[in-house]
């Protein structure tokens, strides 16, 4: 179901996942909305390309974000700037190229590894069962003597964290175990 | 925006439900089609589903961590053998690595103030002086310490060199700075309680009735708030070159713009008015600022007229011509002003 649009997508911006959350967290007084940022700057940019492909996506990313900041303050008609966290960031950061961090190669496996290792016990145990070993989910489910839905479960989970981790680096992953466990109080909720 | 931050959170847990579901046995054609209908129902779906499939694409390469392990048996978490030290090793350094890319900012900005150095004075200069210009003219000032200020139109500052600053008051007017680096004296243009400071950089400040603007053409240059408070800390916005920042209030509104754009906007010290889809009673207020006779916008309609170009000020005349030929636009001229109604 993936498109040409989604893989120029996954290539050229969500690479930058790590320097663009940095860039929000700094710019952004409120750290609780920067998930959220992120998604409606990855929306914008998503949207925009699907008319044109942006030739510098990078500095696109950034534009957008800063665009998007600008728009939400403008709305929350919080504009003075003395509400705003680090204002000056939000100008300065935009050229400030953090390191690019590597997709490919030894390093990049070196995050997948750490970040597989940061999972929590159940969680890994089922990725490694059901990506690297392949097990089926019943096989799976057997062997870690859960349901099959608990499965489906810790691999939504892990899905969640390694993308945390991966794309957004050491801040993003830790956000997103603390919310994951909110998360699940959540659904459990939802499913009552 | 509570419900907005969990609609970003909930989103990425239905993408990562529908991505496992996806990956779990028993995967039929009406679940993908259901999975279709979900993702195209909203972009959000979209990319935060495109966002966990590709990093679950990108696990794949974990089997090879799988080599020569015994099946079903997870192993201890790492070190990896045969791994370098991923993100693992350098996290602590994150710190680190960050100030650097700040380090390396904050040399580029030394750098160009350095292009500048030549107007730095062993001996400090002082000065205290005041320079207007009339309606139609247009004037460059050498300052005491070898910066010089463009005067626009029907301008006014006011220029006090001390030890220890250089304080510009734009009491009316436009200017635009060429500053001398000199980090000892920061360079203040001041505009009411608003105050653009500058180490060595060019840019251009505006003092418009309930607005100041600020358009930075190089270096760099921070818009601060003089507070009613010393002691608190003043709010400020750093400008970089590109920018252009309208202050009106307490709200400060910041856009990148093209250095085409930037120029534009600078375009009256050549001696033009640059337009670009400029409502004409934008483009005429524009004219007012150097003509003698102003232009009057006779009715709301002539006032929406989209106007693009580049005009020489000191000829509204000329102007005007352009639009009763081009706009079918009517000039009624009376001996102190010039009027414009469409039909």
């Amino acid at each position: 179901m993936s498109t040409a649009l989604d893989s120029w997508f996954a290539r050229e911006i969500l690479v930058h996942e790590q320097a663009l959350e940095r860039y929000l967290r700094r710019c952004w007084p409120h750290r609780d909305d920067v998930h959220d940022l992120r998604q409606d700057t990855y929306v914008r940019v998503y949207e925009a390309a699907a008319r044109a492909l942006p030739s510098a996506p990078k500095a696109f990313l950034f534009t957008t974000a800063h665009n998007l900041m600008t728009d939400r303050l403008r709305r929350a008609k919080v504009v003075s700037i003395l509400s705003v966290g680090d204002f000056d960031a939000l100008n300065v950061l935009v050229e400030d190229v953090s390191p690019e961090r590597e997709f490919s190669g030894r390093q990049a496996l070196a995050r997948l590894a750490e970040a597989f290792d940061r999972l929590p016990d159940r969680c890994r145990e089922t990725v490694w069962l059901r990506r690297v070993e392949g097990l089926p989910q019943k096989a799976a489910a057997q062997q870690m003597g859960v349901s099959e839905k608990t499965v489906e479960k810790h691999l939504a989970k892990g899905m969640r964290l390694m993308a945390a981790w991966y794309y957004g680096g050491e801040a993003a992953a830790t956000d997103a175990a603390a919310h994951a466990h909110d998360d699940d109080r959540h659904a459990r909720q939802q499913a009552d | 925006m509570t419900t907005d931050m969990q609609d970003s959170r909930q989103i990425e847990q239905a993408a990562a439900a529908w991505l496992a579901r996806r990956e779990g046995d028993g995967w039929t054609d009406s679940d993908a089609a259901a999975l279709d209908a979900w993702i195209a129902a909203s972009t959000a779906h979209r990319v935060a589903f495109v966002r966990l499939e590709s990093a679950w694409t990108a696990c794949g390469r974990l089997q090879a961590l799988g080599a020569g392990t015994r099946p079903g048996r997870i192993p201890p978490r790492g070190p990896w053998p045969g791994l370098p030290a991923g993100d693992h090793a350098t996290a602590p350094a994150n710190p680190r690595r960050h100030r650097a890319a700040w380090t390396g900012g904050a040399l580029a900005i030394l750098l160009a103030g350095a292009a500048l150095g030549w107007g730095w004075r062993v001996h400090v200069a002082s000065e205290d002086a005041s320079y207007a210009t009339s309606a139609g003219e247009l004037r460059t000032v050498t300052l005491a310490d070898g910066s010089s200020a463009t005067l626009s139109s029907d301008s006014v500052i006011h220029m006090r060199l001390t030890r220890r600053e250089r304080h510009i008051d734009l009491q009316r007017g436009e200017a635009f700075f060429s500053v001398a680096h000199d980090a000892r004296r920061p360079f203040t243009v001041a505009v009411g309680a608003r105050r653009a400071v500058a180490v060595g950089t060019r840019f251009a400040v505006r003092n418009d009735p309930d607005e100041m603007r600020i358009v930075v053409t190089e270096g760099v240059v921070r818009l601060e708030l003089q507070s009613a408070h010393p002691e608190a800390a003043a709010p400020s916005t750093l400008l970089t070159a590109g920018m252009v920042a309208t202050a009106q209030g307490n709200s400060v509104l910041v856009r990148s713009v093209s250095p085409e754009d930037a120029e534009r906007y600078l375009s009256w010290r050549s001696g033009f008015l640059s337009f670009h889809d400029t409502p004409l009673a934008a483009a005429a207020a524009e004219f007012n600022r150097y003509a003698s006779r102003p232009l009057v916008i006779g009715d709301a309609a002539v006032g929406q007229i989209p106007i693009g170009g580049n005009f020489r000020w000191s000829n509204s005349e000329a102007f005007v011509r352009l639009l009763e030929d081009g706009f079918g636009i009517r000039a009624e001229r009376l001996a102190d002003r010039i009027v414009l109604r469409s039909h």
